[in-house]
Formats: structure tokens, sequence, C-alpha cells
């Protein structure tokens, strides 16, 4: 991506105002509660919505873009009222998380139509610059239905980004890409972000979390289970207890060795694998291979036995 | 209106097989009419065109299932998928956005409506009495616009709308209004034939319509005005459900 992104408008400017303030929400469908009593400011950077799948992130996400009413308490945008307001679609940009594009149109008509709607002075050279910095110039010409998941989802930021918006809003934005694209994209929402633009996304994959977010908020089963720097939650989370399970060409020697490494809290012996609990994982998988070694055993597998997302953020929430 | 969102609606609304099925149906009177040349039948001309294939085919069948169709697909399919969003999430009124999504709707099936009268009633009438041509022309153009507009607004408060559609069209319209004269004065299709016998002035045997031409004309306003008023009142309270 060679493109530039350009400066943002005057309004990003704006810091008095929080981009995305959201204050007492809670929504409901029927009786079931999908986001409950969530408050929090966004400003200027970039902020990243995490937590597993069904947490509630595109509930807030979508409450934030002004497409679902809160069922209580108050979500403003740039400082005006996000439902029922189509103004502040002038000064925000939306990445949708269903893949969905107009599957007849090119990549290139699919952007241009974005900045037709949004009635720019000359839609065509802003299509084109958008489409240059997603970096989609030779696929512009292709009708979107024949893309891949993440050429539409490219295709679809640049249709966000086409005209310049103070605030963005990602729904899982890299879903489908691969690791090029990713990378790309990161550093594209870098640029923007210390640009001075407000950047809110959200993913249940934590590393892509860690690789871009300035500031976290952690959404666990509706509830804002933890906010702010990322570094001072990866502490939370790996003050979490991991269990491992370990096959060695001798178990037994390796778990006698390791019950004496002060990173090791408990382990047992089952179906021919040992199970180790951690207190502290970073010092575990430096001490399991050194033990290891030391006792002339042979790792073959070393796997984390509870790294989904679920059993952190439960954590986190049981805090 | 919104010039882009007419032009893609369009768009969407002209794909290769819908086209292709929107133009089999309009093809289904001039064939009917030319089935009639053909025959011989004691029936005069003006009486079977009126009553048979303007009435009987064209205001009962090929007019609502055409805007049907389309008027439930012009924004019924980007709720459907999701790419709403995509109009959603522009600056724009939702007044903006649901008259060019009419406007889409009404255009192709106005011209095909329009075509298919206007050669099928020529053709069955041999060039003779063309009150019945324009009375049933204007009233069926009309008729498409109103049927646009119910069938718009059907498809932003269900999922559903093609069999709600279908419903109203067949069970309502074909049905109930036959057997309840009250319930004539909610029908499009009354309101079509109403206008039709309010232009074509044509004598009580050859066609009569249920409704004076005067209040069809005025319930037709109200029945279009109301259906684009709840549109895009509905509209701009149009929720996205997610899935987490």
């Amino acid at each position: 991506m060679t493109a530039k992104p350009p400066p943002p408008p005057t309004a990003a400017a704006d810091i008095t105002t929080p981009a995305v303030r959201l204050e007492g929400v809670s929504r409901w469908y029927g009786n079931v509660v999908a986001v409950n009593k969530i408050s929090f400011s966004v400003g200027p950077g970039i902020t990243g919505l995490l937590g597993p799948n069904g947490a509630g992130k595109s509930t807030i996400l979508h409450m934030i873009a002004g497409f679902l009413k809160p069922s209580s308490g108050s979500v403003k945008v740039l400082g005006s009222p996000a439902w029922q307001n189509w103004q502040i679609y002038r000064r925000v940009g939306l990445v949708p998380e269903r893949e969905a594009v107009y599957p007849f149109l090119t990549g290139y008509e699919f952007v241009l139509l974005s900045a037709q709607l949004h009635k720019l002075p000359d839609p065509h050279a802003a299509a084109r610059q958008a489409i240059r910095l997603v970096d989609m110039e030779q696929a512009q010409a292709r009708k979107t239905g024949g893309y891949s998941k993440g050429m539409k989802q490219r295709v679809k930021l640049a249709a966000a980004l086409v005209h310049d918006p103070p605030l963005l809003l990602l729904d899982e934005p890299f879903n489908g890409t691969d690791p090029g694209q990713r990378l790309r994209m990161m550093a594209l929402l870098r640029e923007m972000a210390a640009a001075g633009r407000t950047i809110v996304f959200s993913s249940h994959i934590l590393e892509e979390v860690e690789r871009l977010s300035d500031n976290v908020l952690v959404i666990v089963a509706g509830r804002l289970a933890a906010s702010g720097d990322f570094h001072a939650i990866r502490r939370l989370m790996t003050d979490h207890p991991h269990t491992f399970t370990l096959r060695s060409s001798d178990d037994r020697r390796l778990g006698a060795a390791l019950i004496a490494e002060p990173s090791v809290i408990g382990l047992e012996l089952t179906d021919g694998r040992l199970n180790v609990r951690t207190s502290d994982f970073g010092a575990f998988a430096h001490a399991a291979p050194r033990v290891a070694h030391e006792n002339g055993v042979t790792i073959f597998e070393l796997l984390p036995a509870d790294r989904s997302l679920e059993s952190v953020f439960s954590y986190l929430v049981s805090r | 209106m919104n010039g882009a969102i007419f032009v893609l609606t369009l768009r969407q609304l002209l794909g290769k097989r819908r086209a292709l099925s929107m133009i089999a149906l309009a093809v289904l009177p001039v064939l009917a009419a030319v089935i009639f040349r053909l025959a011989d039948t004691e029936m005069t001309p003006q009486r079977w065109t009126a009553t048979h294939l303007l009435d009987g085919l064209v205001v009962t069948i090929v007019l609502p299932l055409m805007t049907l169709v389309f008027g439930t697909t012009a924004l019924g399919m980007e709720i459907e998928d999701g790419t709403v969003v995509y109009l959603l999430s522009k600056p724009l009124r939702r007044f903006d956005v649901i008259s060019s999504k009419l406007a889409a709707a009404w255009l192709p099936a106005a011209v095909l409506l329009a075509l298919s009268t206007t050669i099928s009633t020529t053709i069955a009438l041999g060039g003779s009495n063309l009150s019945i041509l324009t009375g049933f022309t204007v009233a069926i153009v009309l008729g498409s616009l109103v049927y646009s507009c119910v069938f718009l607004a059907v498809s932003v408060f269900t999922n559903h709308a093609l069999i709600a559609g279908l419903i109203y069209v067949f069970l309502w319209e074909g049905a109930v209004t036959e057997l309840f004269t009250g319930t004539r004065y909610v029908s499009v299709r009354q309101y079509t034939l109403g206008v039709a016998d309010l232009i074509a002035e044509t004598s009580r045997r050859t066609f009569h319509a249920d409704l004076n031409g005067t209040a069809a004309l005025v319930l037709m306003a109200i029945a279009g005005v109301v259906a684009l008023a709840l549109t895009v009142r509905r509209f701009s309270r149009f929720e996205m459900r997610t899935s987490g």
C-alpha cells in the first residue's frame, strides 16, 4: 500500500467531545439481554472490541452505527445521537461483518456507488483514491460476486473510506483476509489512526487486537469485562491459570522434574498424557524445554488445553 | 429521488432471469388476444377484451404478479441479504431512498404492462373502440404504481413479502372481495377497474366496474400515499439484527 491516507477532516480534530460515547446502554431482544448496562467513551486512535462470538460486540457496533435502538441508555456519535440520525453518516464510515456486496457491480462500481451516495463533488476521483488505498486496483474491474472473502473485505473498506470519515467502524474486518492482506490493512488503519481518526473495530481474535489496538474493550456475555490499555489487560489474561497437555518420551520423568518448577502449580498423568497447570505460561514455556533437555526427555507435543478465548474471558469476568 | 439508487435498483431488478420471466408474463395477454382473433367466438371483441382479456387476465393476474415481483424485490432483496446496510449507512433522507426504490420498481412494470395492454388490446379489438384501450392502459399504469407502493411497504414489514403479497392478491382480492362487497374498498384491483371504467366510458353491457370511478381514483391516491408513508416510517426505524 503505497498511497498515503488523506489528512482527516477538521471535525476529527475536535478532541473535547469523544467520538463515541455510550452511557448505561442495554439492548435486549424479548427476554434475552444482548448488551447489559455498558458505558464507555472512545477518542482518536484504534479501539478494539474484543470478545468471543455472541458476546454482544456486533450489537454494540450496530448501536454505535445507528442500526439498532438501545433499549435503555444513550449512544452518541461525534456528539449526536446515533439512532435515527442519518446525518451522522457524513462523518462515519462502516465496514459491516456480513460478506454480502452487490454481486453484479464491479469493485470500482461498488466504491463509486458509495461516493455517489455520499454526494461527493468528484465521486470518480474519490473512488479511485479509496481503491488505491486498499490495494485493489488490479481487481477493480471484476464483478464483486467473483471476489474472495478477503477481497470483499478490502472493497468494503474502500467504500467505507471513500468520503474520508473521521470515525471508522469495522465489524470483524479481518475475517477471510490472508496474512499479507491483514498486515497491509492493519498498516493502513494505523496510518489513519495516527492522522487523528477514531477507529473502532470488533474481533474475537486476541492477536488481531493485540497488534492493532491502543485501547481495548473486552465484552463478555453483553457486559464490559475489562477496558483500557491492551498490555494491562493482557497481563490480567496471562495471570489466568493455564493448562497444557504434554506428550513426551518419558512423561513420568518429565512430570517429576516439572513439579519442582515455581510456575507449575499442579499436574496429572492421564491416558498417556501429562496435563500441567501453570500460573505463568510465559515462565512455563521457557521452563518446559529446559527441564526436558536436562532430564534427557524428548517432548513430542505441547498443547495449551484451555486457550479458548471463552476461558480467558470467563476468568476476566469472574475477577 | 436519488439517481444512483434508482440505477442500482434497476440493475438489481432487471437481471436476465427475472427480466425474461416478466417479459414472458407480459406476452401472455398478447398470445391470448391472438388466439381470440383466430378462434370462432360469439362474443363481441369489445366485451371479450374488457371482461376477459383486460379484467380477467391483465388486471387480475399479470398486473399484481408483475408488481409483486418488482415491488417486493426492489428493497426486500437487500434486506434479506444484508446489502441494505450500504444504503442505511449513507447520509440520505429515508424518503429519498424509498422514492428511488419505488420509481425503479414501478418503471419496468409500468412499461411492460402498458406495452402488453396496448398490443394485446389492439390485436383483440382489431383497431376499433380506442376508449377501452385508453381507459385500461391509464388505469393499469396507475394501478401498477399503487400496487408497487403496497408491495414495497409489505417488503419492509415482513421477511415473507412474496407470500404475504400472494395471499393479498389471490385470497383477498381474488376471493374475499368477490364474496363480500364492502371489502372492495380495500382492493387495488377494484380501484384499477373503477378508474378504467371511468375513462373508457363503455356501455354497461361491455364492461362495468363495481366501484364508482371517482371513488376509485380517490381511494387509489389514498392507498398509494398511505403505503408510501408507512414504508418511509418503517424504513426510518429499520433495525439491523446481529448475530452477536
